[in-house]
């Protein structure tokens, strides 16, 4: 059995990842029928806005995790939503001070933010953050995620994020220090602005700035150290055997050594088999076993699946629970 | 007359002693308006084209903001005299 798609310390969280129509649902699907068949509590959460993971499944899912048999469980989380409900708590963290913030015509500011580039992946993101700071209610939490640029991003963020909290965090030292020097000589300064009187904030403790920063980079720091630890965080790559998914397949690989998140393992979906020479597809499968070999040579210390192409499209519980099977076991 | 030569005496020395205060604090408030300066510029660079800190970090900080923002702007209000405030601030004329 494989033993990074299993719990070593609390829970294990494993990302599924791969470039569109190439059958991430349908392996994530199978992983956590058959890892929920072994006997662990697995949650299977779907981040794609394009939801298919019911229909593979077929049965219909909310965001709210579903029991679809013992120790499985499945949702899948509504984007829309979610980015509503993002915008929404940050606005209400801004409206107290609103009044004051005139240098720009923020309420425009607002009304496009949702359509701000970046702003899905803060929300995945934070959508991520949620169900890993549950994560010790399960077992093992597989994500099947959208294709693979925005799930990069995502993957990404955390570490962006921990940069850029550190470089704001160096600043506000630096300016609250300033503050201390100049209060030990003048004693505590008042800052006016609109008839209302502010005390100047000089200590770390005291400054609302320096603990939202420290607060988010709090959190970030979390999930980076979950993504980050391969006795908690596992990614698989789906891919066909074809030259596109292999390239997509090799920079995701690369973009994820640089973040220090554990490819562990690569699917290679749809393999066709034939038992006889069909002169009709000979072109096919001579491209398909130059990718096979292809990924031999470029993936060699990642554990590499193939699962055959089948006659009827894996769907239900049963079919989901032998291919599952294929994954886990090998 | 005695007494008043006195009150002169520390009127002065309370003047001597605040404008030495003044004058002590002064380039350090420089310092440290500019790193307010920065410090909001950089929150708020995607409205001048530059890279911007994660969006719900930069919405988090905005409601505490008030002196930075306050001091960014006018920053930009008196942005072509910024070489006359360093210099008055060396006494060059």
């Amino acid at each position: 059995m494989r033993e990074f798609l299993l719990p070593t310390e609390g829970f294990r969280a494993v990302f599924v990842i791969g470039k569109g129509g190439v059958g991430k649902t349908t392996t994530s699907a199978a992983l956590a029928t058959a890892i929920a068949r072994k006997g662990y509590r697995t949650l299977i959460v779907s981040l794609d806005p394009a939801h298919n993971l019911g229909d593979v499944f077929m049965v219909k899912l909310s965001d709210k995790p579903k029991e679809l048999r013992e120790n499985l469980y499945a949702s899948e989380l509504d984007m829309e939503k979610l980015i509503k409900g993002y915008l929404k708590h940050l606005e209400d963290n801004l409206k107290h001070m609103y009044r004051y913030l005139t240098v720009i015509n923020l309420e425009k500011y607002f009304e496009v933010l949702s359509f701000s580039p970046g702003i899905e992946e803060y929300a995945t993101l934070e959508a991520i953050r949620n169900i890993l700071l549950e994560g010790e209610k399960w077992d093992v939490i597989v994500f099947d995620t959208p294709p693979t640029g925005l799930t990069l991003r995502v993957l990404a963020l955390p570490r962006i994020s921990l940069i850029w909290a550190d470089k704001l965090i160096e600043i506000r030292k630096k300016i609250l220090e300033r503050r201390r020097m100049i209060a030990k000589v003048h004693g505590d300064r008042k800052f006016q602005l609109e008839g209302k009187e502010f005390t100047l904030p000089k200590e770390e403790e005291e400054d609302p700035v320096m603990k939202e920063l420290l607060e988010y980079r709090k959190e970030v720091e979390f999930v980076e150290k979950v993504i980050t630890d391969p006795n908690k965080t596992s990614v698989v790559a789906v891919m066909n055997p074809e030259m596109l998914p292999l390239y997509e397949t090799e920079r995701a690989y690369e973009s994820l050594k640089k973040f220090r998140i554990p490819l562990n393992m690569i699917v290679i979906n749809k393999v066709i088999t034939v038992e006889r020479e069909i002169p009709e597809i000979k072109v096919k499968l001579d491209a398909q076993k130059k990718v096979l070999e292809e990924i031999e040579r470029k993936f060699k210390k990642v554990e590499i699946i193939k699962v055959p192409m089948f006659a009827e499209e894996p769907r239900g519980l049963e079919w989901l629970e032998r291919l599952g099977g294929m994954v886990l076991e090998g | 007359m005695v007494r008043k030569i006195l009150e002169d005496i520390r009127a002065f020395l309370k003047g001597f002693g605040g404008s030495f205060k003044e004058q002590s604090t002064e380039y350090i408030e420089f310092e440290e308006r500019e790193l307010e300066n920065v410090f909001a510029l950089i929150l708020m660079g995607s409205f001048v084209g530059i890279p911007s800190p994660p969006t719900t970090l930069v919405v988090r900080l905005m409601p505490h903001m008030v002196k930075e923002m306050h001091v960014m702007q006018q920053r930009a209000i008196n942005l072509d005299d910024i070489f006359g405030e360093i210099a008055g601030m060396f006494d060059i004329d």
